[in-house]
């Protein structure tokens, strides 16, 4: 549970730290033009030559310290300036942790693609209908008639 | 049944632009409509509905002269909805249309504390599509967090797969139709994953709220990403009507378009010819038809090349633009500045997805022949290129004219048949072929009674058309009817010598040189026998009693 938290939080930091890093070298340096498929193939090759390599050119002393107000902002949390100041040492702390994480030879171990779980936990694809759906609609604020009411959006992001 | 050859690209009320562009553009060979000299029917429902021959247009030359300077270049993103019973990583029912918000639960929801399991038909159905597109196959992949702010995604990240899809590096082959000047075309496919959809907003028109319902967040979607290899609407079009093929063959989806079942996003750049780097690239969106896809296309190309040859390249910027139907023309949506942010990371509450090689032969094994073989299939039995693409276009369809040869009717009688009435009825009456009470078996009866002679190709019609509203059998409905065509010459003189000595002005005339009027006289025999004599006996019989010296 621990890692889990934790890969949410590095995840949305600018750093990419974790296996992101490489992936926002690439998008930045492959020309716009590029069409998203051709990318995308080029990025999946790395991902697979990269891993077994990842502690021996990266340490904690190559790290960006967080930028808190930006992460805010990507997950659209408000944050005051006293919280923003709390916030970033122990955001820091969590990052060099992973620079610790990175430092680990693991060269000569075969690159997991996700961590050991059970496989085979499959679900048949048989419908079952929810009991308590009254119960999640009544918890929306916002619920009118049939529908969830939410302010005019009409352009992602 | 929206096939390739019922869709009709319509170039009335493009812009100027588009109209010179579809000009070019459409460099069509009208002879092959005329194909088939044997046919006992005709051909009314191959026809397009709509003109294609744009209207005269002055200023379309020299628009065509940029145009040649410049290649497109087209990718597709497309979008199955998989028709599984529930949605992808929950046991909510999958239905589309039901009343909304009520196919929800804790896990499509994005409520603390549920979890995720994925639905097996999601992996069967990715591993058929892939295998259908020549990819190959991740034995291991995996799912990641794709993470964005809307209302239509409960959880604020939809689940995806990222850097290793489940299929990757296939392609796909289609066949361009005659009237868009043919050809056989191969564009490569990158990749295929898997991933969940949102729920569907309603903008209101007048209120400052927007709806949201959540039926369709968290149903299955296989996203098909293809190489950039497309260069022109038309090939655009193409590919995608081979998907919507694609997934219908294999059962998969319904890929109804209409329906959001299948979403096409087209990346489009041009480059002056020679150039290799690409030129800016442009998304559009909205795209519900096929036709709709080639225009907005074309479209495109049109206002990019313009932009270039008035030396206003830089404002070809990335953006996504909508398609607008009614105006046919595309407007910005919104502008692209960056690549979007997704902070994609390892779905931590799912495994990986893994595949066993005896898994993936089995259903490698429990494929169905596909659009491509089955088209080479046809053609190799002799059959017009605008029979093959017709017949192969919808999967019932072909497999009702497999089930007609089945039975040994002739091949290119059995294409006839089912492209002409057969489709003229259907379309008339908006039935599938799966509708009507007609059974291939009596369909290859049918051919069989006109071709030995029984019944005259006439009276087959008629037959036809009562055996497609009613059922029943052939031979039945020959008896009942008493319908066999009369073949005893002798009948047919009587009937021949009644009429000329019932029509004495018209005889008359006639052997003054009114030799038309041979016409009137077969039209009064045939009515005499009620449609059964043998027209060929008929003819020749009426020709020597009119030209007799008597």
């Amino acid at each position: 549970m621990a890692t889990r938290a934790l890969l949410a939080v590095i995840s949305s930091s600018p750093n990419r730290c974790f296996i992101s890093t490489r992936r926002i070298k690439n998008q930045a340096s492959s020309a716009f033009s590029t069409s998203p498929s051709l990318h995308f193939q080029i990025q999946s090759r790395k991902t697979h030559r990269i891993a077994p390599s990842f502690s021996s050119d990266t340490n904690s002393s190559a790290l960006q310290p967080p930028d808190v107000s930006r992460l805010a902002e990507t997950a659209r949390i408000s944050l005051t300036p006293a919280e923003i100041e709390e916030c970033g040492p122990k955001i820091r702390q969590v990052i060099d942790w992973f620079g610790q994480l990175q430092k680990v030879d693991v060269n000569s171990v075969e690159p997991a693609i996700r961590a050991e779980m059970e496989g085979g936990n499959l679900r048949e694809d048989a419908p079952e209908t929810f009991e308590n759906r009254d119960g999640i609609r009544d918890s929306i604020p916002s619920f009118e008639g049939t529908y969830l009411k939410v302010p005019k959006v009409l352009n992602k992001e | 049944m929206s096939t390739t050859l019922f869709r009709t690209i319509q170039p009335n009320q493009f812009t100027l632009l588009g109209t010179a562009l579809f000009r070019r553009r459409r460099r069509s060979n009208f002879s092959v409509r005329c194909c088939g000299t044997q046919t006992t029917t005709t051909h009314e429902a191959k026809q397009p509905s709509q003109s294609r021959i744009a209207p005269k247009n002055h200023g379309s030359n020299k628009l065509d002269e940029i145009l040649r300077d410049y290649e497109a270049v087209i990718g597709i993103e497309t979008h199955v909805q998989l028709s599984t019973f529930t949605k992808a990583f929950c046991s909510c029912p999958n239905n589309y249309g039901s009343h909304p918000n009520t196919s929800i639960c804790p896990v499509c929801m994005g409520l603390p504390g549920a979890l995720p399991v994925l639905n097996s038909k999601v992996v069967e159905f990715g591993v058929r599509l892939g295998l259908a597109l020549n990819c190959d196959l991740s034995l291991k992949s995996k799912f990641d967090r794709k993470q964005y702010f809307y209302p239509d995604l409960p959880k604020g990240y939809q689940i995806s797969q990222f850097d290793i899809p489940i299929a990757s590096g296939g392609y796909v082959d289609v066949d361009i139709p005659l009237e868009f000047g043919g050809g056989h075309r191969r564009f490569g496919i990158t990749r295929v994953h898997m991933e969940e959809d949102a729920g569907k907003l309603l903008h209101s028109d007048t209120g400052d709220y927007s709806q949201v319902d959540l039926n369709r967040a968290g149903v299955p979607l296989l996203e098909i990403v293809s190489e950039p290899d497309m260069r022109s609407g038309i090939e655009a079009a193409e590919y995608a009507s081979e998907m919507q093929r694609i997934v219908r063959y294999l059962g998969v989806s319904n890929g109804n378009m209409q329906e959001g079942s299948l979403r096409c996003d087209v990346n489009i750049s041009i480059r002056p010819i020679g150039q290799a780097e690409f030129g800016t690239k442009v998304e559009i969106k909205n795209l519900n038809a096929f036709s709709a896809i080639s225009r907005a296309i074309d479209f495109e190309i049109s206002r990019q090349a313009l932009l270039y040859n008035q030396g206003q390249a830089d404002q070809i910027v990335s953006e996504t633009r909508l398609w607008e139907e009614g105006a046919q023309k595309s407007v910005t949506m919104r502008k692209k500045e960056g690549l979007a942010d997704y902070r994609y990371f390892p779905e931590p509450d799912l495994p990986e997805v893994i595949l066993t090689q005896d898994y993936v032969d089995s259903i490698r094994s429990s494929l169905p022949e596909l659009p491509e073989a089955k088209r080479r299939r046809y053609e190799a039995m002799g059959l017009g290129m605008q029979d093959v693409l017709f017949l192969a276009n919808d999967v019932s369809v072909a497999e009702f004219f497999d089930a007609v040869i089945g039975k040994g009717a002739e091949v290119k009688l059995a294409a006839n048949w089912i492209m002409s009435d057969i489709a003229a009825y259907l379309k008339n009456e908006d039935l599938s072929i799966n509708d009507v009470k007609l059974t291939p078996q009596e369909l290859a009866e049918l051919i069989a009674a006109i071709k030995d002679g029984t019944i005259s190709g006439k009276i087959g019609k008629q037959i036809l058309f009562e055996l497609l509203a009613k059922g029943g059998t052939v031979q039945g409905m020959i008896k009942a009817k008493d319908l066999v065509q009369i073949t005893d010459p002798a009948e047919i003189e009587k009937m021949v010598l009644k009429v000329v000595s019932e029509n004495p002005k018209q005889l008359e005339q006639y052997r003054n040189g009114r030799t038309k009027l041979e016409g009137y006289f077969a039209g009064q025999v045939m009515k005499m026998s009620k449609g059964k004599a043998n027209p060929g006996l008929l003819n020749k019989i009426l020709l020597e009693k009119l030209n007799a010296k008597d």
